[in-house]
């Protein structure tokens, strides 16, 4: 959205008549001078819009008297009878007198008589050399493809700094100065004077930490005799981390990041902010610019030594998801899913409109349909949703080696079950299993049967179940134990002729079904039992799915089976996870839940328990165990496997135990974990040209690649292997980083420029084509550009470059005379005044009210109150937030972003629809963005605070005052602000006063 | 920081450009007349009309949340009763539906034909049938999707994704509001909640934030516009206390603008504070219910449970068009799995409780539109995001279905008693005369004044429309 007056009023006269006026027309030549283009734009080419083209116009099968003048080349040929415009000489020019009513040629425009006013531009654009920026063609390419032949696709090649004479040699401070001041002169035009110390020192300090600077910095700063006091001053702004805080807030805005979905589902992301944190720190530590491009598209590839760094894949999952739809229409979903994707790292490194390449070739720019779709086969095989990562590679490195041994477990991969770090490891264990103490009968005092079978005690002290055989059964033992500490319990379920096939179930087929293992532990004088926890459980034997971790899972719906190996006794072990302390008065109660149904209940049970700690005890498999009976040199290699199988694979769940648990990242990658579950490609979907862009007209298939418009790189990926996903991404990083790039710099290059002028070189950010803007200095945007490229991509040099200039440094004030010749101030004769943003707003007035926490990272504040909503998307209340509750005044940028609930004081002041890639933040003023300044819950709390801040630590009502002026304004007030200001306060509360402060125009913008 | 406004003071502007454009600046920056402004150049008989002379100056538009049933409302199909239980749908479950398609299902509804029109009403409107003869119908309006975030996206602003300016936003840019005292665009949800999207719904996209829906909960907010006062537990910004503090702020303000001339955002700001107290002032009258008659009242059934939310928020939204506010949105139903239109589980139960709650407010809201001669310039349209299947959902319900569905106008401009368009015989798809939301939304604008090809503001490399790259006036309903 351009915000131009009154260029932004051509803009919209333009954009009303712009299907009449072929859009590329809005195009200025790069050569022309931009005062002279700046006043054409807006004085005249409007009028020949509006009151020409009617009948002036090329698309006319016969434009009237042959004249077309919608275009340069139209109005430069004139007519039938010949030129109407001599350049430079307005009286002698047909156009002139047709329009002044002066000479022979007919009146016009026919009807109705130009204002004079009007009338007097056109005689000074003639006077002035009838500068006409369009361009050719006007109309849309038809049928050939946009040239590659220009401004932001040509090699980026270092431009000569311009010399000048000796005062712009003096005013110069770095190459950045020479180039502008070369066009202010060639403009007529002068430079403002230097700001003074305290506006400078409020604008790079917003500028580079989105903060002000307190009272004492500024006296500081004012004060400062060191002549490099504004350097150094530089230097430790940059060296602030308020610097990454400021600048991911520029980042996110342009990605369309948020902490939650979006569209029906709007459901918060909690794993979302570990990107944000990722953006911040990577600004702080000054991350090479390329590095920062590749860590985001592929950093599961890429940074291999830093697992921490997979949080970058945030990027790719910035934008909106609606899971309704990947639900319900997933073929719809994927492709404009793909699609956002597309546009946004298009939008955000390239500065490129690939998107409007969907469904037909560009019309403007030379982008393929082939490339838009080659660009979506890039993201054809990523699954959105959490990452889970170790954040260190020593614990990632772990966590793969038993991962691998658990592989190997399942597989019996012997070379590396029998590796000899394993082997030791099973010998080891071997010998601690030799030293177990032994399993110990408990003693059973009282058995239930709740689902009123017949339990009966056998001479063993095992417990055998007859009669009527229940559906379900839940058998509750009561037990005790000559141990007075037990580490693990341990279930025999034994075969019996009495059973079934011999059981040990006393399902037909012999089966059982162990739903639930609990135990707990009544102790003398508590009035409730202790219900204990177990670690693990092993068994050994296991049905297919109907594994021993199913009957301590909690889950009464799964169970431990033994089936097909019936006939036989199995045991199962149950470990607790800490040691059971059990004086002889405590009573031991074991339930055994077996609710499958179907009678798949146990048959012959007996429980036992042990004092020998964690591994030692677990239960083998009988193969395993038939291996201990025997010395080692006479075991087989089948009983071998299964003893290395069985400890080894404990050993590793053990150890994987150990590790920090994994974090997790909302992104994209080969794998990640939504609502849908894990969403995992087995290969890249196939990608196709769809005609129209429509799903149901596919075309010739595409590669993965990119923009074939940069000719210096390779638009088609060669990939060895083009079903690896991941492998087509970092192709697309390597493009996008490559100095050979162009566009990928130019881009970067002018964003830095606009977030210190508020305004890039180029003034549309994420459109360098031709339906964008030209940049008004293009030389230094390619100077900058080259610079940020050759000096490792550092975005602090640039910054630094930038704030030490003499361009940067200047005075804001208004000056008539300059105004007239370059009325928006392309030109920069002086700096831009500037409003603050929303979140800089937010984050001064807790600045000043001494409200602001900085605590930096971590989980996002949610700046609302939350309940759950009538679906999935809670209903959200601002208003009732606690203003003074913790992480309130944590900087904006970790404000919880809920997509499509927008909290209404950031959207009062512009902040950007969390849908939308937003490369410039709004202007607006509004009676609705007033009323929420001065009532919004937020800003009446921090005038409270505020207030009470001055009270603190002044007196009297004026030196309260005049420290309340000093922390918002950074100046004492005037005798008579201070006595207005004196009389609302003392009439209606300092809070009153400190309110004004928070509300007025100095205070909200920024010179 | 905000991008750099070239600063043109508006007594510079004046001096340049002369008296007609001199305001422009002011103005837009404000959004008051927005490119309205230029109407004040144009000819009488453009009342308002960006393009042409506007016919209607004011929009209610009447949203059934979730996809309103067309076959047991408006459009009557004999056919289901016929091949009601026959296996005939789609094999495959398509996109968007949440279940594979069950058996034909015939509606549960009576239909008979009413006014001199003959319109096919089912029996969920007693009221509203009465009153055909004043609508015109779309019988054939689709979509292009079947779920519920992209089709209430594209209904309401032109395209599926979101980050669009929606149709209030448009026309508030482009025609500004009629009076100072009130917002242009307000928006009244369901009382128990937010539709599909929620806010963003409403949003401006990338068009200035002040031309998003100022969305009102009419039946809980203490306030008829957000943070139009001070919560009382801050009295220092209340009363006397804010009314003299922003005497003072202007002061300062002022001062301020003299000692920086030549910043029209500077200027803005400053006339926006004395909006703000204008809309201090009158907004609360507008949103004062009390000040209608007891029958006013009762005939928007504010005398019942089942209608008192809806009829509240239609009687509101006349009282704020009659006072300038430009585009009012009234939403039936919030997201949710019962008490909006979505009707999966049983259309029987589940529609009527709807309709019900709806028939009588529209009803009264047509005859107090037309008895306060608001008709005259004043558009009211009824419509939702796509239609339901005639196959049936389980055994009673109807899954979604973006083929075909129906949305109606009445008002200024528009030829009552008229229908356009038609479903096939299951009302599955269109049949002929196909419409839309492009269409609609061209219809709209072009009763506003509005070329909806010539309305257009560039974002990221595309002169974007609310009518995307589509949209044809829809002539056979306008008068």
């Amino acid at each position: 959205m351009r915000n131009l007056i009154p260029r932004g009023q051509f803009v919209r006269l333009a954009a009303i008549l712009a299907p009449f006026l072929g859009l590329g027309g809005m195009l200025a030549n790069a050569s022309d001078d931009p005062a002279l283009v700046a006043f054409f734009e807006t004085k005249i080419r409007p009028v020949l819009v509006e009151h020409c083209q009617k009948c002036h116009g090329s698309e006319l099968p016969t434009p009237k008297g042959g004249l077309q003048l919608d275009s340069r080349n139209g109005l430069r040929k004139g007519g039938d009878s010949g030129p109407v415009v001599v350049v430079g000489k307005p009286e002698e020019s047909p156009l002139y007198q047709a329009i002044a009513h002066s000479g022979e040629v007919s009146a016009m425009p026919p009807k109705t008589k130009l204002t004079p006013s009007v009338v007097a531009d056109f005689h000074r654009w003639i006077a002035q050399g009838a500068v006409d920026p369009r361009t050719e063609p006007a109309s849309p390419a038809k049928g050939g493809t946009p040239s590659t032949d220009w401004w932001s696709l040509r090699p980026l090649k270092r431009p000569e700094v311009p010399s000048l004479g000796e005062v712009g040699t003096q005013w110069s401070r770095t190459a950045i100065d020479r180039f502008i001041y070369l066009k202010l002169t060639d403009a007529k035009l002068q430079p403002a004077p230097e700001s003074d110390r305290r506006t400078l020192i409020r604008r790079v300090s917003y500028d580079l930490t989105g903060l002000p600077p307190s009272p004492q910095e500024v006296n500081a700063f004012v004060r400062d005799p060191d002549p490099n006091a504004y350097e150094l001053l530089i230097d430790r702004l940059l060296a602030s981390s308020r610097y990454g805080e400021r600048w991911a807030r520029h980042w996110l805005d342009l990605i369309h990041f948020a902490d939650t979905h979006g569209f029906e589902h709007d459901v918060l992301r909690p794993n979302a902010w570990r990107y944000r944190d990722y953006v911040i720190e990577s600004f702080n530590v000054d991350k090479p610019w390329p590095r920062f491009i590749q860590e985001q598209l592929a950093a599961d590839v890429l940074c291999k030594n830093e697992p921490r760094l997979k949080s970058a894949l945030g990027f790719l999952g910035a934008g909106p998801y609606d899971q309704s739809a990947a639900a319900t229409a997933p073929m719809a979903f994927e492709y404009l899913d793909r699609d956002d994707l597309v546009t946004q790292t298009m939008g955000a490194f390239v500065s490129t409109t690939a998107n409007c390449a969907r469904c037909h070739a560009h019309k403007f720019d030379p982008i393929s349909q082939e490339d838009y779709f080659s660009l979506q086969a890039v993201f054809a095989g990523i699954g959105k949703g959490d990452i889970s990562y170790d954040e260190d590679q020593g614990v990632e490195q772990q966590r793969s080696h038993w991962k691998s041994v658990l592989a190997a477990c399942d597989q019996e991969q012997t070379d590396l079950l029998f590796s000899p770090e394993n082997r030791s490891l099973v010998a080891a264990w071997e010998q601690s299993r030799s030293a177990m103490n032994a399993w110990i009968p408990l003693d059973v005092d009282v058995f239930v049967s709740s689902g009123g079978a017949d339990l009966k005690r056998e001479p063993d002290g095992s417990i055998l179940s007859g009669g009527t055989r229940p559906d379900k059964e839940t058998t509750t033992l009561t037990v005790t134990s000559r141990l007075s500490e037990i580490h693990g319990l341990r279930l025999d379920v034994l075969a019996d002729p009495s059973l079934p096939l011999s059981g040990p179930g006393r399902m037909d087929n012999g089966n059982l079904h162990l739903s639930e293992f609990e135990a707990m532990v009544f102790r003398p004088g508590q009035p409730k039992p202790e219900k204990l926890k177990f670690r693990r459980a092993t068994a050994d034997w296991n049905q297919v799915d109907w594994g021993i971790a199913r009957a301590i899972d909690g889950n009464p719906a799964t169970a431990w089976g033994i089936y097909p190996k019936v006939g036989e006794s199995h045991h199962a072990v149950f470990e607790f996870e800490q040691p059971l302390k059990l004086s002889s008065d405590a009573r031991l109660v074991v339930v055994l839940k077996q609710l499958h149904g179907g009678g798949h209940i146990l048959g012959r049970l007996r429980l036992s328990a042990t004092s020998s700690p964690g591994e030692t005890s677990i239960a083998l498999p009988a193969l395993a165990d038939s291996a201990l009976q025997i010395p080692i040199d006479q075991r087989s290699a089948e009983q071998n496997k299964a003893l290395a199988s069985a400890v080894l694979k404990v050993h590793a769940e053990v150890e994987i135990a150990k590790l920090p648990a994994q974090v997790k990242v909302y992104g994209a990658a080969s794998m990640a974990e939504n609502d849908r579950g894990l969403i995992a490609f087995a290969s890249p979907r196939i990608v196709t040209i769809l005609n129209r862009g429509e799903l149901d007209k596919p075309g010739e298939q595409v590669v993965a690649g990119s923009l074939s418009a940069v000719t210096a790189l390779k638009a088609r990926f060669e990939l060895s292997d083009p079903s690896n996903e991941a492998a087509r991404r970092v192709a697309l990083a390597d493009w996008i980083a490559d100095p050979n790039n162009p566009l990928t710099w130019r881009s970067i290059a002018n964003r830095v420029w606009q977030s210190h002028f508020g305004r890039g070189l180029c003034d549309t950010p994420n459109d360098f084509g031709r339906m964008g803007g030209l940049p008004s200095h293009p030389e230094l945007l390619d100077w900058l550009a080259a610079e940020l490229r050759d000096q490792g991509g550092s975005l602090k040099h640039l910054h630094r470059l930038i704030c030490r200039s003499s361009v940067y440094r200047q005075a804001s004030i208004h000056r008539e005379e300059a105004a007239a010749i370059d009325p928006e101030n392309r030109l920069l004769w002086r700096m831009n005044r500037q409003r603050l943003d929303a979140d800089a707003f937010r984050d001064t007035v807790l600045a000043v009210s001494g409200r602001l926490d900085l605590t930096m990272g971590g989980v996002g504040i949610a700046l609302f109150q939350s309940r759950p909503g009538p679906q999935l998307t809670p209903t959200l209340d601002y208003s009732a937030f606690d203003w003074d509750s913790p992480g309130a005044g944590r900087r904006s940028i970790y404000r919880v972003v809920w997509r499509s609930i927008p909290d209404p004081l950031m959207e009062a002041l512009d902040f950007p629809d969390a849908s939308l890639l937003a490369p410039i933040r709004g202007f607006s003023v509004s009676p609705l963005q007033t009323l929420a300044l001065l009532n919004n819950n937020f800003v009446l709390n921090q005038s409270g605070h505020l207030a009470s801040r001055v009270k603190a630590s002044q007196a009297t009502t004026a030196d309260q005052i005049r420290e309340a002026f000093r922390l918002t304004l950074l100046r004492d007030p005037t005798p008579e602000e201070s006595s207005r200001f004196v009389a609302i306060a003392d009439k209606h509360s300092l809070a009153a006063a400190c309110r004004l402060l928070l509300n007025c125009n100095e205070f909200l913008f920024v010179e | 920081m905000t991008p750099y406004i070239p600063i043109l003071s508006r007594r510079e502007i004046l001096g340049r450009w002369g008296g007609g454009f001199g305001s422009l600046a002011l103005a837009q920056l404000l959004g008051l007349e927005a490119l309205g402004d230029e109407s004040k150049t144009a000819p009488p008989e453009f009342n308002g009309g960006l393009h042409h002379p506007a016919k209607v100056r004011r929009v209610i538009q009447l949203f059934m949340n979730g996809g309103a049933s067309p076959m047991d409302t408006f459009d009557y199909k004999p056919e289901l009763a016929r091949l009601h239980g026959q296996m005939i749908g789609p094999k495959e479950k398509p996109e968007g539906f949440t279940a594979p398609a069950g058996a034909v299902m015939k509606s549960p509804f009576e239909f008979k034909q009413y006014g001199e029109s003959g319109r096919w009403v089912s029996s969920v409107f007693p009221e509203l049938s009465k009153r055909v003869d004043e609508l015109a119908f779309l019988m054939a309006m689709t979509t292009k999707t079947n779920v519920h975030g992209l089709g209430s996206y594209l209904m309401n602003t032109g395209f599926i994704l979101p980050g669009f300016p929606c149709m209030g936003a448009w026309i508030s840019y482009a025609l500004g509001s009629l009076t100072e005292n009130l917002p242009a665009f307000v928006v009244l949800p369901d009382a128990r909640g937010l539709p599909y999207n929620q806010r963003a719904n409403f949003s401006a996209g990338f068009l200035p934030a002040k031309h998003q829906g100022t969305v009102i909960q009419a039946a809980t907010s203490s306030q008829a516009v957000p943070d139009l006062f001070a919560d009382p537990k801050y009295p220092f910004a209340s009363g006397v206390a804010d009314s003299e503090g922003i005497a003072l702020l202007q002061h300062m303000n002022r001062q301020h603008a003299a000692d920086h001339p030549a910043d029209s955002r500077l200027e803005a700001r400053i006339a926006s504070c004395e909006l703000a107290a204008k809309m201090q002032l009158s907004a609360p009258e507008a949103f004062d219910l009390s000040r209608e008659s007891e029958i006013t009242r009762k005939g928007y059934g504010l005398d019942n449970k089942v209608t008192e939310d809806f009829g509240r928020r239609c009687l509101l939204a006349r009282r704020l068009i009659e006072r300038g506010t430009r585009f009012v949105q009234v939403w039936s139903g919030a997201q949710g799995a019962v008490l909006n239109w979505d009707n999966h589980a049983n259309i029987q139960t589940e529609l009527p409780i709807m309709a019900n709650s709806v028939d009588r407010p529209i009803s009264a809201l047509l005859d107090d539109l037309k008895a306060r001669g608001l008709m005259e310039d004043t558009l009211l349209i009824w419509t939702t995001e796509f239609g339901r299947t005639p196959f049936a959902q389980a055994s009673m319900g109807r899954d979604h279905n973006g083929g075909t569905f129906v949305t109606w106008l009445a008002g200024a401009g528009i030829k009552p008693g008229v229908a356009h368009g038609r479903s096939d015989d299951l009302g599955y798809q269109t049949a002929e005369g196909k419409t839309y939301c492009y269409d609609l939304h061209a219809t709209i604008l072009h009763l506003l004044g509005i070329d909806h090809t010539k309305l257009t503001v560039r974002n990221a490399g595309i002169d974007r429309r609310l009518t995307d790259v589509h949209g044809h006036v829809i002539q056979p309903i306008l008068a």
